[in-house]
């Protein structure tokens, strides 16, 4: 890396003025610590200021950057450019796929936040509140953890083959936020939401293809989300029994030790 | 973009982090359905999710271990035994922060309130880090005299932002995505709406309303090195500077002192918080000089003081000595893993150093706007120093001046701030609208400013890229107007922001589209840039004394006799920033101004 150039083959798109996608490259000489977005930013800024993309934090915590490179779905804000380059030096880099383009590298969201709202991404907590906190282990955080840390990048739901033939799937980001709430103890609706993600739409449309297990970019793991959601499922009476019984001692102190 | 239509709510609040999330959510709580919320980005990507360490509360759930110092372990505290905290302490500890210039009845309402809105966050869901025995666990953070900082491993902001955000929904608030605000309309000290684009269509609109609240963000992207977002370019404290609205404390600028060296992206104060060292190029823990007693705990003006000091001395580190380590080794694998996960993957990501092998470089570097809109503790925006309210409009989080952060901010206080506050403007709005607050009559058509403001930057051919000039500008700012200031460089960086307004005349814009024009966003945001770092290199040359995070190198004391008081700046015609002043509320009795020695 250095002074070798680097050639960036993006694809544009401007519905207005457009009839269909093509694709533009821009050769820059980047340095060693060059992300993707960084090599965006200098063409947009350089180059052609009408290239669209979206960001905002550039360190991965605001979902902004998705985007779809070298046939990767990845968060270009920390992905260094050097580990995207082939042979040639060159990068390919398109919006997300299976969304409707709105510009160059902007897709339409709309479908991915419809299902979002549909799973009621909210907690429905008890009537009854404690006058402090509710009681939770760190061993029952730990679980939510591992569900409370996406981004809503979008980047497992465009990798997901189900989604690119259907999108009345849910998906696997509002499966993983339907999944964080199923599995909160403080959640008073487990069986009515089991309900619905056992429909039509809902787990048992996930194919199993893993795809978006590679695509996340904070190591979540949708697909696990998924299986635990059609175990619990199936024993959902059981579950919301055993949800009451935990929440009648969500005020208690967890016992230690 | 030249004809512009009408939209009317009875709420519209700009921004949808914290402060504006917790305010739209209260708003429909309380009954008022017709809320519509604008945000220039999708609300789950505002700047509050990049909030790492915690929400500072006296909840009294942990305490030091006794007998193993200031930096020793923590325990829970079993029932019934003594606290250790108190909100007595949380406000003497953000007083002295804040260098005696908060406010210090809006201090008394934060701490006070503060276990209340920790405890509301977590019945709506929020997941918590947790003691054994499921209390919320606590962590130390710099300043604060107690363990008093909830989190959620190191992504507390992230968790807080979704949890109240889908709390809004809940309630119907509706969300403008995606669109930019460009106009404030205040007539005879009245606000009547706002006027915006929407991003997608590049249409202009007016959007009248009965009560308008700004819950924008701060305003460090005005500086070439810093944690903040693209997005945080002061765009509303701009705008309402611009309406008219005067602006309150600019000069004060946090500078964090643990940012990414080179790309100045946060490394979360709950690094220090947990045990972390500072070292410089010799690889001593230098804070001993500063800060004997807290150390890599005292607050973030005087560490990044002290950073900067070393790096200034030749003893920093990095191929241009412009960094310092922050070392976890100590801490272990498990203890980084389990704590601060995502301060780990940045540091790999971005640095490529794994915190558990390596020191990571890093450096001082533009964090937190302490200036802003001035309100009251109501969120109610004030027309001057005599608390004159501007009918209908009100603002909350980092856009807003309250004051509670005064001179310099408490890590942890400013999550307490966004959430607190915005819930508070929350029922004040929610208050006006029930007792009658009205859609007031516009005259002529508002949104004439906004149109010919995009009109200038598409039309001109302009010679000079618009990021030359933003380029130009955050260097200045950070030369001559960052950690230390003197007189020489202030004026310096007053003369280029002159000149830079004026090349802005003939900047240009690449992309001519209306459809989703982020090359005009950005001209936009540069215009915001320039309007207020004005303002805050006019009040840093007029303060001469040294206060919290404004140092001067030319005034090195904190002078109460002359400066014990809030700037105020307003815009007077012709363009020229007006200066006056304000007085602190100090509780003579209670808090009177000490020496601030750490």
């Amino acid at each position: 890396m250095g002074t070798e150039k680097a050639t960036i083959r993006i694809q544009r798109f401007n519905p207005d003025t457009d009839k269909k996608p093509r694709y533009e490259d821009f050769v820059i000489a980047p340095g060693s610590d060059t992300t993707i977005l960084d090599a965006l930013h200098l063409i947009k800024t350089e180059r052609d200021g009408s290239l669209t993309y979206r960001r905002s934090c550039r360190h991965a915590i605001c979902g902004s950057c998705a985007m779809n490179v070298n046939g990767n779905n990845l968060l270009v804000c920390k992905t260094p450019l050097h580990q995207v380059l082939d042979r040639k030096g060159q990068v390919t880099i398109r919006p997300l796929p299976y969304m409707p383009i709105i510009k160059d590298l902007v897709v339409d969201r709309t479908a991915f936040w419809e299902q979002y709202m549909r799973v009621k991404p909210w907690v429905i907590p008890p009537d009854a509140k404690p006058e402090k906190e509710f009681r939770i282990s760190p061993e029952e955080v730990e679980e939510l953890h591992n569900a409370e840390t996406c981004i809503m990048c979008g980047a497992c739901y465009s990798a997901c083959q189900v989604i690119g033939l259907t999108k009345q799937y849910i998906g696997p980001h509002a499966l993983l936020k339907a999944y964080l709430r199923v599995l909160d103890p403080r959640d008073s609706a487990p069986a009515e939401r089991l309900a619905d993600l056992a429909g039509g739409d809902g787990v048992y449309r996930c194919h199993t293809i893993f795809n978006c297990i590679d695509a996340c970019p904070k190591g979540l793991n949708p697909t696990q989300a998924i299986e635990t959601l059609r175990k619990l499922a199936q024993k959902r009476k059981n579950f919301d029994q055993a949800r009451k019984e935990r929440q009648d001692k969500l005020t208690e102190p967890i016992q230690v030790g | 973009m030249t004809h512009s239509e009408t939209i009317t709510h009875d709420v519209i609040i700009v921004g949808a982090g914290l402060a504006g999330s917790w305010a739209a959510m209260v708003v429909g709580q309380q009954g008022v359905k017709d809320v519509g919320v604008l945000s220039k980005i999708h609300p789950l990507r505002s700047h509050s999710g990049a909030a790492q360490g915690g929400i500072a509360a006296a909840l009294n759930n942990v305490r030091p271990v006794a007998g193993t110092g200031p930096r020793g372990p923590l325990e829970m505290i079993p029932q019934g035994e003594e606290n250790v905290d108190s909100w007595e302490l949380h406000m003497f500890d953000t007083i002295k922060g804040s260098d005696w210039l908060g406010d210090q009845n809006a201090i008394e309402i934060m701490v006070k309130e503060a276990p209340e809105i920790i405890y509301e966050y977590e019945h709506l869901g929020c997941v918590f880090s947790r003691m054994p025995d499921g209390r919320i666990a606590q962590r130390r953070f710099g300043g604060h005299s107690a363990p008093r900082a909830s989190y959620s491993k190191d992504y507390t902001g992230h968790v807080l932002l979704h949890t109240i955000h889908e709390q809004a929904l809940r309630h119907g608030v509706k969300f403008y995505d995606e669109w930019y605000c460009l106009d404030l309309i205040v007539e005879d000290n009245i606000c009547r709406g706002i006027v915006a684009m929407e991003i997608l269509t590049g249409q202009v609109v007016t959007m009248r309303a009965k009560a308008v609240m700004f819950g924008t963000g701060g305003y460090g992207r005005a500086f070439n090195i810093t944690s903040n977002a693209f997005a945080n370019t002061g765009d509303g404290v701009a705008i309402a500077y611009n309406a008219g609205i005067p602006l309150m404390d600019m000069e004060f600028v946090q500078f964090h002192p643990t940012g990414l060296y080179r790309h100045g992206i946060l490394m979360s104060e709950a690094c220090r918080g947990e045990g972390g060292y500072l070292s410089n190029r010799a690889g001593d823990r230098f804070m001993q000089n500063y800060a004997p007693d807290k150390m890599e705990l005292a607050p973030r003006d005087l560490v990044s003081r002290s950073e900067q000091t070393e790096i200034d001395a030749g003893r920093g580190i990095g191929p241009d000595g412009q960094g310092i380590y922050l070392d976890l080794r100590h801490l272990g694998r498990e203890k980084i893993l389990s704590r601060l996960p995502q301060v780990r993957e940045l540091a790999i990501d971005f640095v490529g150093v794994d915190p558990i092998d390596d020191p990571i470089p890093i450096q001082p570097t533009a964090h937190y706007s302490m200036g802003g809109i001035p309100t009251d503790v109501n969120g109610q925006v004030m027309a001057d120093a005599n608390g004159t309210p501007v009918v209908g409009f009100y603002a909350a989080g980092e856009c807003a001046c309250v004051s509670v952060h005064g001179a310099n901010r408490l890590g942890t206080n400013s999550l307490l701030e966004a959430s607190l506050f915005g819930r508070r403007a929350g029922y004040a709005i929610a208050d006006f609208i029930r007792e009658g607050g009205e859609l007031m009559p516009l005259s002529g058509d508002p949104s004439q400013f906004g149109l010919s403001r995009i009109k200038k930057i598409l039309d001109n051919p302009g010679s000079e890229s618009v990021e030359q000039i933003a380029q130009e500008l955050k260097r200045n700012m950070t030369d001559n107007c960052g950690i230390f200031r003197d007189e020489n460089r202030l004026k310096l960086a007053g003369n280029k922001i002159a000149e830079l307004k004026d090349r802005f005349k003939d900047a240009r814009v690449m992309d001519k589209s209306a459809r989703f024009n982020t090359d005009l966003l950005a001209a936009l945001e540069t215009e915001h840039l320039l309007s207020f770092s004005e303002l805050i290199v006019g009040g840093a040359l007029a303060r001469t004394e040294s206060r919290g995070a404004h140092s001067r190198t030319d005034f090195t004391g904190r002078d109460d006799d002359n400066w014990l008081k809030h700037t105020m700046v307003r815009r007077e015609e012709g363009d020229r920033p007006q200066f006056s002043y304000k007085p602190v509320n100090i509780d003579w009795e209670r808090y009177p101004p000490l020496e601030r020695k750490y």
